[in-house]
């Protein structure tokens, strides 16, 4: 009989319960309040990061105050330039928010707005079209211009399966060697022949709505967005793109023309980044200037991930990136920081927060 | 024409090493399962610790080439924080980590004073006798050390991947990581090791540019071969060899470029300079074309490993 329990004293002890360890588990739900205490969470931790970088670099605390807010907010004239900013960044989030709808990386916002501001500066060159319809026809040029430059990855990505990623982008260097080619060719300025195409007629440009040097760009930003949140919340297209979005494999099964949703909320996304380069071209800057593109690829992507691509969101958010640029010409001007401290902003807010999403999928909890 | 020909053909070489350093860098962090789109970023990150590395430590290149690899292994620790720890959304992830990289690497430079000064480079090693063949001894035998080191990187990851342990279980993790993680490997682990170095010898492709071929840094020199890189990786299908002959064959069109127009052939400059990218996507339509019934890609490329969802 006392053979068993010698056998059993000589098993090795069980595991020691006394160390305790983390173990993740995966949230089912997660209140809409919990929601956005992590969201604000993460996003406030990206902008401490960005505040300590910037005393690095040599611009104090008092200072960036100074910069961001009573700078800005002080007098109507640089409210009023936040508000000009914020046209064409609008629009370039509603162009990414679109295409995201549908899982369409479009990465290649900036090229789109190159054809689009080439397609709506041909129009100008040319006088093509009665003055009075001028500035429709450069539009409706622009939107082409911006949907033709994105309809090879569409059908490249829909018929071959070559990933939108690296097509959109490698087109964008493709479409600013094609705009350096023309302004320093055919269509460099003939009065001063600096490399930018000559000014625009008074009415080829959006005029302006009477309050400080705000033009029409931004009503036709804020139209924009309404008319998207309509497509994507009301219209039955938009109703498909939740489905393509969920699963496009269940969607397909169910009977939603996937394949064509895609390719119009990718050729849509296209159109709207070529009015984007309208707007800066034809509301800001009166001419095709050689890097009046830089930074609205990657600033649209964050303006579309932050606002969770909901069309009004979009407005909120790209108003925000526009303080941020505005601010970060003046550190460039009065402090020495370079321009591209407005991209490094931008990366640390989306890390952080897409970082702080984890806390709302997942839970963590102490085993004993 | 032979002259041309020549001369076109030896300092292909220095276009190509980037491309192939790069590719393989992604094929070592891909082959984890884990989708790489931020290799743009990590070149510049390793161009500019290169460059500035030397600029204020002096020594031998070759040591600011380790600064530059271990500064991007580095950076890609949050990289792999993220994708690994967090789950982040890998698109995002790699989207985000080029544009802080770009803003990184701008403003570091700029504060330290880094931007458009010369610096000194990495000198070609002859290596006597075989450097005195006619032809193939200007071409193979008289390059500088990170060309002899890229060939060696390509043999031993050669060996690794295919004979030893380590690359079995990385393709495990890549193929399969729920049962990788079953049988007991790390998956967690392995993907970590594999984006830090991946993203060492994409910061050492980087840091070739400026320390080994510009010799000088400046903003975003990188111009898109990090994403080259990425299409040729797509384009050789995973597998090493392929990549390093689609590395050739983009730094012999590079190399071509420069040399069009020193021999006064009329060709719109801008046209010339959209080569490299228009080259690219043609690659890839190609590769699209053959339609090949194994793409080579690793079935869990893009997932996050959640081992909560284990099945």
């Amino acid at each position: 009989m006392a053979e068993p329990l010698a056998a059993l004293d000589a098993a090795p002890p069980a595991p020691s319960r006394q160390s305790s360890r983390m173990t993740v588990e995966i949230r089912q739900t997660s209140p809409a309040g919990q929601r956005i205490l992590i969201r604000g969470a993460g996003l406030l931790i990206g902008l401490a990061i960005s505040v300590a970088i910037l005393a690095w670099a040599g611009v104090g605390l008092g200072n960036l105050a100074n910069e961001f807010i009573y700078a800005i907010f002080s007098d109507s004239r640089s409210v009023a330039s936040v508000l000009v900013q914020m046209a064409p960044l609008l629009i370039a989030g509603l162009a990414a928010c679109v295409a995201f709808r549908v899982r369409f990386w479009n990465i290649g916002i900036e090229g789109q707005m190159i054809f689009g501001s080439i397609a709506a500066t041909l129009v100008a060159i040319t006088d093509f079209g009665p003055p009075a319809l001028r500035l429709v026809v450069m539009l409706m040029a622009a939107a082409l211009g911006g949907m033709g430059w994105i309809f090879v990855p569409v059908a490249l990505k829909l018929k071959l399966g070559i990933s939108e990623v690296v097509s959109t982008l490698l087109l964008n260097y493709v479409a600013l060697n094609f705009l350096l080619h023309l302004l320093y060719g055919s269509w460099q300025d003939p009065k001063s022949s600096f490399p930018h195409s000559e000014q625009y007629d008074a009415i080829e440009r959006l005029s302006p709505i009477g309050w400080e040097n705000v033009t029409l760009a931004l009503p036709l930003a804020l139209l924009l967005a309404l008319i998207l949140w309509w497509a994507l919340n009301i219209s039955r297209f938009g109703f498909f793109t939740r489905f393509v979005h969920a699963n496009p494999k269940m969607a397909k099964a169910i009977g939603i023309p996937v394949l064509g949703v895609t390719c119009a909320a990718a050729l849509l996304s296209g159109a709207l980044a070529g009015v984007a380069g309208f707007a800066i071209s034809a509301g800001i800057e009166y001419r095709m200037t050689q890097s009046f593109f830089f930074g609205y690829g990657f600033s649209g992507i964050l303006i579309a991930f932050l606002a969770r691509n909901n069309p009004i969101g979009v407005i909120v958010v790209a108003f925000f990136v526009a303080i941020l640029f505005v601010a970060g010409q003046s550190l460039q001007v009065f402090y020495q920081i370079p321009g591209a401290i407005v991209q490094l902003i931008q990366a640390i807010v989306v890390i952080s927060v897409a970082a702080a999403e984890f806390f709302i999928r997942h839970r963590l909890k102490w085993t004993k | 024409m032979a002259d041309f020909i020549l001369n076109w053909l030896v300092v292909s070489p220095a276009f190509a090493v980037p491309f192939a350093l790069a590719a393989l860098g992604l094929i070592v962090a891909e082959k984890s399962g884990v989708l790489f789109l931020g290799a743009e970023g990590f070149m510049l990150v390793g161009a500019m610790t290169g460059a500035g590395a030397l600029i204020t430590m002096g020594g031998h290149p070759l040591l600011a080439l380790l600064v530059a690899m271990l500064a991007a292994a580095l950076v890609s620790l949050i990289f792999a924080f993220l994708v690994v720890v967090l789950r982040v959304d890998q698109i995002i992830a790699g989207l985000s980590m080029v544009f802080l990289c770009q803003g990184l690497t701008s403003l570091i430079s700029t504060q330290q004073g880094w931007t458009n000064r010369p610096i000194s480079g990495l000198d070609p090693i002859a290596l006597w006798p075989l450097s005195e063949l006619p032809i193939l001894g200007r071409l193979l035998f008289h390059q500088d050390a990170v060309f002899y080191a890229t060939i060696a990187i390509f043999v031993a990851f050669h060996w690794i991947s295919n004979r030893s342990l380590l690359g079995l279980r990385l393709k495990a993790v890549g193929e399969n990581p729920d049962a990788a993680d079953a049988a007991g490997v790390s998956v967690a682990l392995y993907r970590f090791g594999a984006v830090l170095c991946g993203a060492a010898l994409i910061g050492l492709a980087g840091a070739y540019l400026s320390v080994g071929v510009a010799k000088i840094w400046v903003d975003g020199m990188a111009g898109g071969r990090g994403w080259i890189a990425i299409a040729l990786v797509i384009f050789a299908r995973w597998q090493p060899w392929r990549a390093l002959a689609g590395a050739v064959l983009f730094g012999c069109i590079e190399a071509l470029i420069p040399r069009i127009a020193a021999a006064g052939i009329q060709v719109p400059q801008y046209f010339m300079l959209m080569t490299p990218y228009v080259a690219t996507l043609a690659v890839m339509i190609w590769a699209a074309l053959l339609r090949s019934p194994r793409t080579g890609q690793p079935a869990a490329l893009g997932t996050p490993f959640v081992r909560e969802e284990r099945r």
